[in-house]
């Protein structure tokens, strides 16, 4: 799920967001004080949680576009390990370093599979995935904003030389996946260890995925982030090898990419 | 009636000045070919007056008001169209989205492939997919899709066979004929001269020649001179 | 030449000397601070080793790795097993092998990097980071459950002397630093941050670049897991966090870690910055809010505290010696002036460089179609023809850069074909780009012996230097333009030797004045070096007053070759070259 935003991210305004978990960790912490310390109903917390998310995630946006707008993605993304660190920090200070009562917006199980339990946050949370990879695919296919953004990748200078406004459209995107990912740590932190640096650490995972799809395709993130949690699932019940388990995905992602560039011996640009 | 006029620019790349002291002015509705050599800083002198990069010096106004520090979006707002070397397509979308990028609306996107009929077949294409002189086709229809006043054109011609560009050049001519200013960079001299009403001849950083296009097109000996100097 | 040797001298001295004074200065400051600092002190000093360690893989090397803590924590994991099993050498045997064994670790987790790039290999480093500190919580370290704590050398016992420890370690590692960054794999590192087409193009191997990188890089962070758990006694995973990685990451960008003083001082910010926010009663979590802030604003202005406060100080110098350099110009500009020569008449030497029936296509475009060539010895061919032609493309070619061309390529009668560039390089074929390729963090000179690949004495590098009209070898490259750039390339090359050399537009950038007085250096370079030119120019007096052959190309395909004059006279080849070959 995150994947599809990194993956988004990284195509269409040129930057690996580190800090995107820990932009929705803030808004969904943001969610739980509200609900703890306000009285306020889960679901608006939520929703200004989700805008926290957005308005983060758009500052930051704002401060790449305009200083680094020229800039490669490396070092782009270099800037936002700085943002993860700040806002995990930020958020000991304000909300302490205990894991957060986060108030389960869903629970239950589903439905089971052959004596699997499948939860409801599961099911959300694989069909929020794939709905926003269709909706953005969607939206990148069929409407003008869209198209405007898949030109801005292609060619940002020509695109800029035709009038498409470079930085107006890149921090709507920023925002826009600021939101998704608080709204994503939302629904999966009640589910999870849910202190700060394990929820901003979901980029781990998340960036692996969008990794298998080459931080380019929407549809091969997918496919990793579910592919990542069967696989993680699986070793994890075989005792043997506990020791290496925690490597298994990571050496899975490694391989593969490795795989998939082995022709690329020579950097593209340099 | 606007102009596109620059006085004095000199830009600088890294090292120092690659071409300086250019004064021009190109008036709607008329071809201004600007050829030399390579390395004679061409392509720099369009950068300059696009917004790509900042002269060093010198004023470079469109309709008197001059450019100076606005953004390149906005400078393609006023109408400056810059058309950038090698194949300015967006290679995934397809020819009707490159179209589309600028046109709008329904009516532009369909008056553009009134006037481009080769590419109304290619519509539903991925314009990377396209060869190069129809790529060059679409960044054209792409430019006139934007209604500019001015166009800059850079080295159309680069990577095309002479056939294939020689019939792109009635389509530059065409457009300049409904009101729009152009300034044409090209290797191929002749031809660019062909269609031009003024020609700039910059070589090793400097303007050699600047006048009528057809005197220049018809005397080898000018020619000659202003590409290689003194040499005979 | 005194002074030759004199800077040599000081050059290996004063490290060593400052490297005795720290040392004495640690000695003082743990006899002097409180226990306290002193424990603060040696937190501060494995701070900055690993920061040091940093500062060669992202500094130097240009690589994001963001898990260094994870190579503290083997080595630390490694001194402490050998403390458990009681394993004989003491500690400071087992802080060298933590040290090797995140060596080898590194070396594994750099492996991707020969692939994988800025930052995919990011997010593999951070996946490394976060797997292994998983594995860590579960595994823990041996003897931290048991409270076996890891026994320091009895030299160093107590928490004053192992403080002094900690400062001898640090002084080893910056002394070795700091002579590795000043030899030619230092250079290396440089180069392949820069560009690794480049760093490939003059013989030296891309690969063991990245991986000495990576390795030098882990065992400097095993060497300060190693102190930590010998300063604390028992490690926990804790320590370790991927967090801390980042944060240490943020810190090496921002203090500029390549620079061996920056990285100590970097340790301190390490230690000073919580400890103030705690004195002032600031919660010690604001630390890293600063760090992160910090980092941000020093990737956005793309400067560091080291290089700022360095360029600072150059500038100041370069206004001083002002006036040297200008003099040292002018006697340059007369010794070009010197030899007005004209080319040479079409040499008749035997052929070194042999290209038969070269084509490359780029999916279905030709980019050339069956082009030879033959270089005779100690000659300089020019290959003109308009842009797009395919000139550059033959360069790439005939260095090893694109394997799929067909056709056949030999050097002195030894066919070249499947070598990588960097072999070719090697056996002398050596070129230079149309792009900047010259690493700018590295100073002429050791730029120059970074290229040249062989012992070289001062006096010939700087002869070649004067020769070439480029600024004395002190000069930082990034302090002189980038036509300037080019020559120093050009020159550093034709150190190397080789036997022929590609020349890809080496006057562009420069005025036309510089362009003729490039020509004149040029042609004495056969007869001087015993090199073979291959040399694209757009400039015709250039070529007329250079080259003794020509090759033409057109739309990839050779229009025309032979004697200079002759070619010149070939009408169709002047209509090609002013881009006219409609009209025939």
């Amino acid at each position: 799920m995150l994947a599809v935003c990194l993956t988004l991210m990284a195509r269409l305004v040129r930057v690996v967001n580190f800090s995107q978990a820990a932009t929705g960790m803030f808004g969904g912490f943001v969610a739980v004080w509200l609900v703890s310390n306000a009285g306020m109903p889960v679901w608006l917390a939520t929703v200004i949680g989700i805008l926290i998310g957005g308005a983060l995630s758009a500052i930051i946006g704002w401060i790449i576009a305009t200083w680094l707008a020229e800039a490669d993605t490396s070092t782009r993304s270099a800037v936002t390990v700085g943002p993860l660190l700040l806002l995990i920090s930020l958020s000991f200070i304000l909300f302490g370093n205990k894991p957060q009562p986060f108030r389960p917006i869903l629970a239950g199980p589903a439905f089971s599979v052959g004596g699997v339990v499948v939860s409801q946050v599961t099911v959300v949370t694989v069909v929020l995935a794939i709905v926003v990879a269709v909706g953005c695919r969607i939206i990148l296919a069929k409407t003008s904003a869209g198209t405007q953004l898949r030109a801005l990748s292609e060619r940002p200078t020509t695109a800029e030389l035709l009038g498409i406004p470079a930085k107006l459209l890149s921090v709507g995107v920023w925002t826009v996946t600021g939101m998704i990912s608080a709204l994503v740590v939302s629904i999966v932190a009640p589910s999870q260890s849910n202190d700060a640096t394990s929820l901003a650490m979901l980029i781990v995972p998340a960036a692996a995925a969008a990794l298998l799809g080459g931080f380019r395709r929407l549809d091969l993130a997918v496919v990793g982030g579910l592919a990542l949690g069967i696989l993680q699932g699986l070793v994890a019940q075989i005792d043997q090898i506990s020791f290496v388990r925690n490597f298994v995905p990571f050496l899975f992602i490694v391989g593969f990419l490795l795989w998939l560039q082995r022709k690329e011996v020579w950097d593209a640009s340099r | 009636m606007s102009t596109l006029k620059l006085d004095n620019v000199t830009v600088s790349r890294g090292a120092g000045p690659v071409i300086r002291d250019v004064s021009l002015r190109v008036d709607s509705g008329s071809i201004t070919a600007l050829v030399g050599p390579n390395g004679a800083g061409k392509t720099s002198l369009l950068e300059s007056i696009s917004g790509v990069i900042d002269p060093s010096s010198g004023d470079i106004r469109l309709d008197d008001e001059p450019l100076g520090k606005l953004s390149r979006v906005k400078r393609a707002r006023r109408g400056l169209v810059h058309i950038e070397q090698g194949r300015a397509v967006f290679p995934s979308l397809t020819v009707e989205e490159n179209i589309r990028l600028t046109a709008r609306t329904q009516a532009g996107v369909d008056e553009a492939f009134d006037r481009f009929p080769e590419l109304a077949k290619r519509r539903g294409n991925a314009s990377g997919l396209l060869s190069g002189g129809e790529q060059q086709m679409v960044v054209l229809a792409r430019a006139f899709a934007s209604r500019p006043r001015f166009l800059l054109i850079d080295e159309m011609s680069l990577g095309l066979a002479p056939v294939v560009f020689m019939r792109l050049l009635p389509m530059i001519e065409q457009i300049s004929k409904d009101g729009v200013g152009v300034l044409l960079v090209e290797q191929f001299t002749h031809l660019a001269l062909g269609v031009a009403d003024t020609a700039v001849v910059a070589a090793s950083g400097r303007v050699t020649y600047q006048g009528d296009a057809a005197t220049l097109k018809n005397s080898p000996e000018l020619l000659h001179r202003a590409y290689l100097g003194g040499a005979p | 030449m005194l002074r030759a040797r004199n800077t040599a001298l000081r050059a290996a001295g004063v490290p060593l000397i400052v490297a005795i004074v720290a040392v004495a200065v640690g000695y003082g400051l743990s006899v002097v601070l409180s226990d306290y600092l002193v424990f603060l002190g040696t937190t501060a000093i494995v701070a900055a080793i690993a920061i040091l360690g940093l500062g060669v893989v992202t500094g130097s090397a240009g690589m994001i790795s963001l898990c260094q803590l994870t190579f503290a924590a083997i080595g630390a994991w490694v001194v402490a097993w050998l403390n458990t099993i009681d394993a004989p050498g003491g500690f400071i045997l087992w802080l060298v092998l933590g040290a090797l064994a995140a060596g080898v670790v590194g070396i594994l987790v750099g492996l991707p990097a020969l692939r994988l790039r800025g930052v995919n290999l990011a997010v593999v480093t951070l996946g490394f980071a976060a797997a292994a500190d998983v594995t860590l919580v579960q595994i823990q370290f041996p003897g931290a459950t048991a409270g076996v704590s890891v026994l320091r050398p009895d030299l160093f016992s107590d928490d004053r002397s192992y403080f002094l420890l900690a400062v001898l370690a640090m002084a080893i590692c910056a002394v070795i630093i700091h002579f590795v960054q000043h030899s030619r794999l230092g250079s290396s590192w440089k180069s392949v941050a820069f560009s690794e087409r480049g760093t490939a193009s003059v013989g030296a191997s891309v690969s063991s670049s990245k991986l000495t990188a990576f390795a030098i890089s882990a065992a400097l962070g095993g060497v300060s897991g190693g102190l930590v758990v010998g300063q604390v006694g028992l490690a926990f995973p804790s320590s370790f966090s991927p967090i801390q990685s980042l944060a240490l990451y943020v810190l090496s960008i921002m203090s500029g870690a390549h620079l061996v003083d920056m990285a100590i001082f970097g340790g301190i910010l390490w230690v000073v910055v919580p400890e103030l926010l705690k004195r002032w009663g600031v919660p010690q979590d604001w630390a890293f809010v600063i760090f992160g802030a910090l980092g941000v604003q020093a990737l956005t202005s793309g400067s560091n505290l080291g290089t700022g406060i360095r360029n600072v100080w150059w500038k100041r110098q370069l206004q001083r010696a002002g006036r040297t350099v200008n003099t040292l110009g002018e006697g340059v500009e007369a010794a070009g002036a010197a030899a007005p020569q004209p080319p040479a008449p079409v040499s008749t030497g035997a052929p070194v460089l042999v290209v038969e029936d070269l084509s490359v296509a780029f999916g279905n475009i030709k980019a050339l179609k069956n082009v030879s060539l033959t270089v005779p010895e100690h000659s300089i061919m020019g290959l003109i023809g308009p842009n797009g032609a395919g000139k550059s493309t033959l360069v790439d070619a005939i260095s090893g850069f694109l394997p799929q061309h067909t056709g056949a390529i030999s050097l002195g009668g030894k066919p070249l074909h499947g070598l990588s560039p960097t072999r070719r390089a090697r056996l002398g074929l050596r070129r230079t780009f149309q792009q900047d390729r010259v690493p700018p963090g590295l100073t002429i000179g050791a730029y120059m012996r970074f290229v040249a690949r062989r012992r070289t004495t001062p006096s010939e590098v700087e002869d070649l230097l004067q020769f070439m009209g480029c600024p004395p070898s002190s000069s930082r490259l990034a302090a002189v333009d980038v036509g300037t750039r080019r020559l120093v390339e050009v020159a550093a090359n034709i150190l190397s030797k080789p036997r022929v050399l590609l020349l890809d537009e080496p006057a562009a950038g420069l005025s036309h004045e510089e362009h003729v007085d490039l020509g004149r250096r040029l042609l004495q370079v056969p007869e001087r070096y015993g090199v073979s030119v291959l040399l694209i120019e757009h400039d015709l007096d250039m070529v007329r007053s250079v080259c003794s052959t020509l090759t033409v190309l057109d739309f990839g395909e050779v229009l025309d070759q032979g004697p200079q004059d002759e070619v010149l006279a070939n009408p169709a080849v002047i209509k090609a070259y002013m881009g006219e070959t409609e009209m025939l």
